[in-house]
């Protein structure tokens, strides 16, 4: 059974007077445990299509569906609560809060849980420990590298144990070591832990990662294949 | 609470800007809370002034005199009990820089008339029965070690009393039963002053008792009517207004003052709300993140409101402090003759405290408004 369903989904900007399709009549289907990888050129639509799976885009028509919910019913506040409890985004730029330190940064989506400060410490520890980086526990992000950046990013996405992972070019800004280090925790992430993962990435070694590869072109589904048939055009 | 970590962090996070804003803060509750303390010092003199008591002037200007006779007349106005009178002497005690009230006075009416002066009865008798003797208050005695039987040697500063200095004896030391008596005063026999006085028989202001306080504006009025016309008119008015005019030579206090506080509070409000403006717009991408997290627009609201009353609570809290401690009339010498002694008291220092709260607040409204209403999207494409 699908985990996440969109159905048919169009989103257009309006610049001035001019009306700007990115996506176009998308549907995708994406099981509960799946790896998908989304890959197309840029300005090919698929950062809207993940920021939409997060909640924090709107789908101009078209409907999304993560488990029983459809997104586009909820409230701002209510879809906020909900990308807390179901959504574990991973950015390009790691996008960790500077003044935290690794420990606080992926402390901060527990803030928003009914967890007890003992509980948060737990869980926070053994995020850490899923990316390897418990000693950096105390360190803040400029005395990390950028791989341990990222990892420490993966751990906050994770920490809520959230229903699916959301990661946007999680390599894009990575050496070549790095980023294979990041994709092996993510494939890890969805063997061992079942975690379901959407990843957008230009990179073919990163796409070849994934469990499926779905192609966007020009915003719409340019083909729907398993990984390494022809995947590195 | 737990998001108390949060708020701190992000205060530290530009030590430098944090602490001028603070600093400002401090500045701006520091000036309020001081010129508060001003205006409730004169507030409370004119609040202990006596409801009984009428005060009588030159109608032209208080600092020219009338001729004794008119203690007379005003004594046998209807509705006056008893009379005294004083003279402003403006004398120097050794360094002009050593300011303070210097009051020739009747001294038996004039004690009757102001039983606030308290006097032990063997100093009363003293003082009564010395030409030469004076009292001082409580406070100046502790500033300059005045003891009793020490004597103080005044230059004149005002030329109708003579060029000669003016030596007396300290007969008592008296404590101010309130606080529209100062206790940074000196006050002597005006019969001596009047001996060495160019012009005799001057006197600078007439206090009368009226029988009924309900009655003390139709009394004034009947004892000016009395000099009308005549080379000495005269300007008589309850106590209360008598203290004010003393405070209305500086200005209208409470305009001057409340103007200051008020643009200083503003200004203040302008430099918070700027710093808070550029402290979120700097944290745009972090705000977004946040928010992709799953923080609710309420709460980075809150967030960045929490910060801005921190920021300026800080910045309250050492400029009251320093207010309370350092702004005082006695310790700064500024106390003495008309100018009532003022503190900062707890009162002020809490309304201080009320005043960079609200500095906080209001600073950080429109900033936590366009940190909670930022569109994720765009945000996160700024810096992609």
């Amino acid at each position: 059974m699908a985990l996440i369903e969109l159905r048919d989904v169009t989103k257009t900007y309006r610049r001035d007077a001019e009306e700007i399709g990115v996506l176009e009549r998308v549907t995708i289907s994406v099981a509960e445990g799946d790896f998908l990888a989304l890959m197309g050129p840029s300005g090919s639509g698929k950062s809207t299509l993940l920021n939409l799976l997060a909640g924090i885009d709107h789908p101009t028509r078209g409907q999304i569906t993560v488990g029983d919910t459809d997104i586009g019913r909820l409230s701002e506040g209510a879809l906020a609560a909900w990308r807390a409890r179901h959504i574990g985004f991973i950015f390009q730029l790691y996008n960790l809060i500077p003044v935290l330190t690794a420990f606080e940064n992926v402390e901060l989506p527990l803030l928003l849980t009914s967890l007890s400060k003992k509980q948060r410490r737990d869980h926070v520890m053994t995020a850490l420990g899923i990316v390897g980086l418990t000693e950096r526990a105390s360190h803040y992000p400029r005395q990390l590298s950028g791989g341990q950046e990222q990892r420490v990013a993966i751990a906050r996405a994770v920490v809520t144990d959230p229903t699916v992972l959301l990661a946007d070019e999680p390599t894009g800004d990575l050496d070549a070591k790095s980023g294979a280090e990041v994709l092996t925790l993510l494939q890890r992430l969805n063997r061992e832990y079942k975690k379901t993962i959407v990843m957008v990435t230009h990179d073919p070694h990163a796409a070849e990662r994934a469990s499926r590869v779905l192609y966007l072109e020009k915003g719409t589904l340019a083909a729907q294949q398993p990984v390494g048939v022809g995947v590195m055009s | 609470m737990k998001f108390a970590g949060l708020v701190v962090k992000s205060v530290r996070r530009n030590k430098r800007r944090t602490t001028l804003t603070v600093l400002s803060v401090a500045i701006a509750v520091f000036l309020f809370s001081s010129l508060r303390a001003v205006l409730d010092g004169f507030k409370a003199v004119s609040a202990a002034s006596s409801s009984t008591r009428v005060v009588t002037l030159r109608s032209t200007s208080m600092i020219f005199s009338m001729p004794t006779s008119h203690e007379q007349t005003i004594r046998s106005t209807p509705g006056v009990e008893d009379v005294t009178y004083a003279n402003w002497f403006g004398g120097i005690y050794k360094d002009p820089k050593n300011f303070f009230g210097q009051f020739a006075i009747d001294p038996v009416s004039y004690l009757r008339m102001y039983p606030e002066v308290i006097l032990s009865d063997e100093d009363k008798r003293a003082f009564i029965e010395d030409r030469t003797g004076c009292i001082v208050g409580d406070g100046l005695a502790k500033k300059y070690g005045f003891k009793v039987g020490d004597k103080i040697v005044l230059q004149p500063g005002i030329p109708v009393y003579g060029s000669q200095d003016y030596e007396f004896t300290v007969r008592g030391i008296y404590r101010p039963g309130a606080s529209n008596i100062d206790h940074q005063s000196m006050m002597f026999h005006w019969k001596y002053a009047d001996e060495r006085s160019t012009i005799k028989g001057q006197i600078g202001w007439f206090v009368a008792r009226v029988s009924n306080p309900d009655q003390a504006t139709k009394v004034a009025l009947a004892i000016d009517q009395q000099f009308a016309n005549s080379a000495y008119e005269t300007k008589t008015d309850t106590e209360q207004a008598f203290t004010a005019q003393f405070a209305s030579m500086l200005g209208n206090l409470n305009l001057l003052l409340g103007s200051v506080a008020l643009a200083v509070v503003i200004t203040t409000l302008f430099v918070a709300g700027n710093t808070m403006a550029m402290s979120v717009r700097e944290r745009t991408t972090e705000i977004a993140v946040m928010r992709t997290l799953g923080f609710r627009a309420a709460t980075i609201f809150s967030l960045v409101v929490g910060e801005g009353f921190l920021v300026a609570l800080a910045g309250g809290v050492l400029g009251a402090l320093f207010a309370r401690i350092i702004v005082n009339a006695e310790a700064l010498g500024l106390s003495g003759g008309f100018i009532p002694a003022f503190g900062v008291n707890n009162f002020n220092v809490l309304v201080g405290l009320g005043l960079s709260a609200f500095i906080g607040i209001a600073a950080s409204l429109i900033p936590a408004t366009m940190a909670s209403r930022l569109k994720i999207v765009d945000a996160l494409r700024r810096v992609a």
